[in-house]
């Protein structure tokens, strides 16, 4: 379900970009022909299908690009039906002003919610979203000033220009404008920096946080953006029923608008619309329909068709109706996504000679120290993993972390790159502290990561990879993306500075490709591009060498020296102690969490601590349980 | 202090009921990772169950069986049908499903039982005063039963096979797997279990707080928000959430507004979420059931 | 043969992290498979045990292919895990941890259950003043030992184990090696996955190093125990492409 449904890179944008005129273009001629085609009866369903849809699109986009279901989108939908009501009947507001108002008054309610509420994950959140859609009925119930139950009466068809908009099709009219806004600030949003930045946090949270995403403060964001298409939808819900009761904040109301989203196909901006219209007239149809089988039937009886609806879309169809059109789409066209030029899987070619890779003016000369660690300790339980360990690296070096199973290697890597908390200790990255911070801290100063158990944003192309690694190098904003004009400049400029990175590292034509489809090699050397595409200073390698055949590792060791030689500090953890030994300028061995050694790559090699450390002690063997006890000692 | 007394005693029936509900929610959660958002419609399609299977003529305790015996079939079913076939089980596909699933058996109950809240027969109608504080017979019996299936519960998971396998699969599911227990079965005894509490407390409360096709949705989540405030993973945690929460609601009801009530309980379960994940009562969030 | 594996591959969705292992278990050996981290030990148990399914290759348990059955069956088959990181079940009793061990045996008579859980416990007594405690308490060596027994009572015919002494003091790593020989005695087949190699060689039938997914010598302990190109397989420094070349020769 995480796979977001619009592909997310320049290449696939761009050729979208015109999709995407196409597809408005026939969406406005459907939607404006829709009222003078269908009977009256019907374009009432349509009416409500374009308000709902707005609350679905906000719903969409939190569910697409946040990951997070909220099951109290309705509570947002109430927040603005209320305000506008109250406004309107009560203060005589102009309607616009007052729908600006709801808006304000949803947004700042949301973030006040969001920010308390968005620490939660998954299940938690979901139900707490809940929690609050129903405190908001029960206070909208309670509330003499809202009218308690019977709610807010008289609330008057919108006027403009001494015209009223009164009849199901003018009052569809007047939504369509609107509802086709709301749709293009929802794809430019999906297809900007902040709507790659999101996907990516999908896909892997701790490498998207690496690359310097600061995901909480962009999901809050997505929230209070979502809870807005969710007002602006109340608002016109008000003006359209005239009244407007607690029953806007009902759960079912909420299911409605999650079935909308899922069955259009989350993250889909389209299918937010498409669901919508399917959901109201499937509702219609089912109230019709129902009573004439069921003799008897009354209340919300159409509530079968959506459950059945949602079990099964969940279970058949994840992707929701997007997933059948592309689906369909690809059988039509054959196989010509994979086209593009099948690249060479054999020898990539990074350019051939030896010389320093990216270095930069602006970098520490050599021998600055960039990454300090001092007494860095984490104990779980009873358990010390790393022990009080000190460790200096400087700019244009190689440092490598090594030891056997369970000496604690993966916890100190992860402390200093900011996945794990500390117990003691601290880690200064060209001189910020971050030990404790989010990883995205840690990256700004300029250290970033690669991962063993590869991390690679599935649902992006190669470009699309690499460009979320531009995300600290770029600025444009949730509101710039979706107003678009000032962010097209920036992203051709992240396009091509990624274009340019790959070309180096000889991804050049896998660029378009989705990167879950590259061979794993290939996969490890893109990670690798999307932490080099930050401009890190210190870069942290977890195991780089794992899994890779003899070619590419031989490749990969190149890559580092000619980074080294550019400047760039270096530190891995690996267990291919043969490949560390040949590459790195310093190694310091971990046993049991405490450093047992320290020094270059031939000191390590003859110490006796770490061959015991590596081979084990026979427990008969008395003298070499002396030379294991004696060597960290010796060594420090 | 008689009004205190009343409060008390009236909140922790309904927090009992809350509490069974909020084994259901446990015992699913530690095995499969899913929260059944259809724990509640067990309860109310329970209660709907019995009233027309004792309206037409069943005695009382056959009708209660018929309606546990009925509700657990459907939880069954539900595992079979809706989240086994399920391959990549994540937390917006069990959200959806099994909201999918709350929707639909709502519905049905709508269509088969109409749309009027109504009330079983208590087991023993009226009730009595105790020193100012009066109590229905019903509500001793809410207590009694409840507390006699949260320790048959508890019975099952400390001290039978099937029940430590199941604890087996919650703390270490590829150990489970190991001595040779098929995560598929547990799945479908949670779900079991999840239905027969749900059935009994649904039975248990419909005379007092009467059932509808709605009635689900708040029983349901309540009994979420207990089983929050006991940390999720454990029976005990879940029946001592269960009561906690049923006081308090009866307290604000009395003493602030009785429309307040369910305000109470989500505030109570956003600021627990916050403010401590593991639970009033629980100490981690290890899985302990 | 007790275990026979034959051109075994498998991996963890693209990445293959076994190409083609064979390996041979009689009737009450103790096999070690040694080798430096990542090499695919774990990898190779997990396989075994069908906790990750094979792309290729066969895996025959006293005879019968058990290619491609799941964890249950194989248990059932008498292939006993035991896993890396110990994986006992914290808040259950020693005593609980050791009923679900034998829970494929669970319809044998009571009485052939308790022989075999005194067995167990004879083999570690440490085991014995601690049966009600909550296994997530026991230090880290008796929690191995937990693990070891737990596997014991599925009356295995073929005991595999991952890492069995890391993180351990090596006096106990004694005591557990020294438990696995007294079992190899009472015809169990064993196969132990480890870091120690000392300790492996010390009690070990026959020894296979891995590296990278392949087993690179196989042999029997006393040959294997003084041969530099073991290790060369641990740290390198040249000598695994020599390696490389003599099990090629072997093969």
């Amino acid at each position: 379900m995480a796979r977001r449904a619009l592909p997310l890179t320049g290449a696939h944008g761009r050729r979208s970009r015109r999709g995407d005129v196409v597809g408005m273009s026939v969406l406005t001629v459907l939607l404006v022909a829709f009222p003078f085609l269908a009977p009256p009866s019907v374009t009432n369903v349509g009416v409500y299908a374009l308000i709902y849809a707005l609350a679905a699109l906000g719903l969409s986009l939190l569910m697409g690009l946040a990951g997070q279901v909220s099951l109290g989108q309705a509570g947002f939908f109430a927040i603005g039906a209320y305000t506008q009501a109250v406004l309107v009947t009560r203060y005589e507001t102009n309607p616009v002003l007052a729908s600006v108002a709801a808006v304000t008054v949803t947004m700042t309610v949301a973030l006040l919610v969001g920010l308390p509420l968005l620490r939660l994950r998954g299940h938690y959140l979901a139900l707490a979203t809940l929690g609050f859609g129903i405190i908001v009925t029960v206070l909208a119930t309670e509330s003499e000033f809202l009218g308690a139950t019977s709610g807010i009466f008289g609330v008057p068809k919108p006027q403009f220009n001494a015209r009223t908009y009164d009849s199901t099709t003018e009052y569809f009219l007047l939504l369509v404008p609107v509802v086709l806004l709301g749709l293009l600030l929802a794809r430019n949003v999906v297809e900007s920096r902040i709507g790659r930045a999101l996907g990516a946090v999908n896909d892997s949270e701790v490498a998207a946080e690496s690359l310097g995403v600061d995901t909480f403060r962009l999901r809050v964001q997505v929230f209070v953006l979502s809870a807005a298409f969710a007002s602006v939808a109340g608002t016109a819900f008000a003006h359209w029923l005239g009244v407007i009761n607690p029953n806007a904040a009902n759960f079912p109301l909420s299911v409605s608008f999650l079935l909308m989203a899922v069955l259009g196909g989350v993250g889909t901006v389209y299918g937010a619309v498409v669901g919508a219209f399917a959901v109201e007239g499937l509702d219609d149809g089912l109230r019709r329909l129902i009573p004439e089988l069921v003799p008897g039937a009354v209340g919300e009886v159409q509530l079968i068709g959506f459950g059945i609806l949602l079990t099964v879309i969940m279970i058949f169809l994840p992707g929701g109706l997007h997933q059948l059109w592309t689906t369909a789409r690809r059988r039509l066209s054959g196989s010509d996504l994979a086209a593009g030029g099948a690249p060479p899987d054999g020898g990539p070619a990074p350019a051939p000679d030896d010389g320093p890779l990216l270095a930069r003016e602006s970098r520490a000369p050599a021998g600055t120290p960039l990454l300090e660690v001092q007494g860095l300790t984490k104990r779980f339980g009873g358990v010390t993993a790393v022990d009080d360990l000190d460790l200096t690296v400087h700019a244009g070096e190689i440092v490598a972390l090594i030891g056997p199973n369970g000496a604690g290697k993966t916890t100190a890597f992860n402390m200093v790159s900011g996945a794990v908390v500390p117990t003691a200790g601290t880690v200064t990255v060209a001189g910020t502290r971050v030990e404790g911070r989010k990883p995205h801290v840690a990256a700004r100063a300029g250290a970033t990561r690669t991962f063993q158990n590869l991390q690679i944003f599935g649902s992006a192309t190669v470009l699309g990879n690499v460009m979320v690694g531009r995300h600290l190098r770029s600025r444009a904003g949730l509101v710039g993306a979706a107003l678009v004009l000032p962010a097209r400049r920036e992203e051709r400029a992240v396009e091509a500075s990624a274009r340019e990175l790959l070309d180096l590292l000889g991804l050049g034509p896998d660029a378009d490709r989705l990167a879950v489809d590259l061979p794993f090699g290939r996969q490890r050397l893109v990670e690798v591009a999307r932490a080099l595409a930050l401009e890190p200073d210190l870069l942290l390698l977890d195991e780089p060498m794992a899994g890779l055949s003899g070619a590419e590792r031989r490749d990969l060791a190149r890559l580092l020296r000619r980074l080294r030689a550019g400047g760039m500090a270096i530190v891995l953890v690996e267990h291919d102690v043969e490949a560390v030994l040949a590459l790195a300028d310093r190694v310091a061995v971990l046993e049991d969490g405490v450093r047992i050694a320290l020094g270059t790559p031939d000191q390590v090699r003859h110490d006796p601590a770490v061959i015991a450390a590596y081979l084990g002690v026979d427990p008969e063997d008395s003298t070499a349980v002396a030379v294991a006890e004696a060597g960290p000692g010796e060594a420090r | 202090m008689v009004d205190l007394l009343q409060l008390v005693f009236a909140g922790l029936s309904q927090g009992a009921v809350y509490a069974l509900i909020a084994i259901g929610f446990v015992a699913v959660f530690t095995v499969s990772g899913v929260i059944n958002l259809a724990q509640g419609e067990f309860a109310a399609l329970a209660g709907l169950v019995a009233i027309s299977a004792a309206g037409s003529g069943l005695p009382l305790p056959a009708a209660a069986v018929v309606a546990v015996a009925s509700v657990a079939v459907v939880a069954v079913l539900m595992e079979r049908l809706a989240i086994a076939p399920v391959k990549r089980m994540t937390t917006l596909v069990s959200l959806i499903l099994t909201l999918g699933v709350s929707t639909g058996l709502k519905a049905l109950m709508l269509l088969v039982y109409g749309p009027n809240a109504e009330g079983l027969t208590p087991i023993t109608p009226g009730g009595v005063t105790v020193g100012g504080v009066s109590i229905r017979y019903q509500e001793l019996w809410i207590l009694a039963v409840a507390g006699l299936v949260a320790l048959a519960v508890y019975w099952f998971y400390e001290r039978t096979l099937a029940g430590k396998a199941l604890r087996a699969c919650a703390e270490q599911p590829v150990a489970a797997r190991l001595v040779g227990i098929s995560l598929g079965r547990a799945s479908l005894t949670a779900f079991l279990i999840a239905g027969c509490v749900g059935a009994v407390a649904g039975v248990l409360a419909s005379p007092v707080y009467f059932t509808s096709w709605e009635s689900g949705l708040t029983l349901g989540l309540k009994g979420f928000v207990a089983a929050t405030l006991g940390g999720l993973v454990s029976v005990r945690g879940a029946v001592l959430g269960g009561l906690l929460l049923g006081v308090l609601e009866n307290l604000t009801a009395g003493y602030v507004s009785t429309g307040l009530r369910d305000a109470v309980a989500f505030l109570l379960l956003i600021i627990v979420l916050v403010a401590r994940p593991s639970g009033v009562f629980g100490r981690h969030a290890e899985a302990r059931v | 043969m007790s275990l026979e594996v034959r051109g075994l591959a498998a991996g963890y969705g693209r990445l293959e992290v076994l190409h083609g292992v064979d390996l041979d278990a009689g009737e009450g050996q103790l096999v070690a498979v040694i080798g430096a981290n990542g090499a695919g030990k774990t990898t190779l148990l997990r396989a075994l045990s069908g906790l990750v399914p094979a792309t290729a290759g066969t895996v025959r348990l006293a005879g019968v292919d058990v290619t491609g059955s799941g964890p249950e069956r194989l248990a059932r088959a008498g292939l006993a895990h035991v896993p890396e990181n110990r994986l006992v079940f914290p808040t259950l009793t020693v005593e609980d941890n050791l009923v679900l061990g034998a829970y494929t045996r669970r319809r044998q008579p009571a009485a052939e259950r308790t022989r075999v859980r005194d067995r167990a416990l004879a083999l570690f007594p440490r085991l014995q003043p601690r049966l009600q405690q909550a296994a997530g308490t026991l230090s880290g060596g008796e929690q191995q030992m937990l693990a070891i027994a737990r596997g014991l009572m599925a009356q295995p015919r073929v005991l595999v184990l991952d890492e069995p002494s890391v993180g351990l003091a090596p006096r106990l790593v004694g005591e557990i090696f020294t438990a696995l020989g007294r079992l190899r005695d009472d015809g169990l087949t064993l196969v132990a996955v480890e870091q120690n190699a000392r300790a492996a060689f010390a009690v070990a039938d026959s020894v296979s190093v891995m590296d990278r997914g392949r087993v690179v010598l196989h042999g029997d302990a006393a040959t294997l125990a003084t041969d530099p190109r073991v290790t060369a397989a641990f740290l390198g420094g040249g000598v695994s492409a020599e390696a490389t070349d003599a099990s090629d020769g072997r093969h």
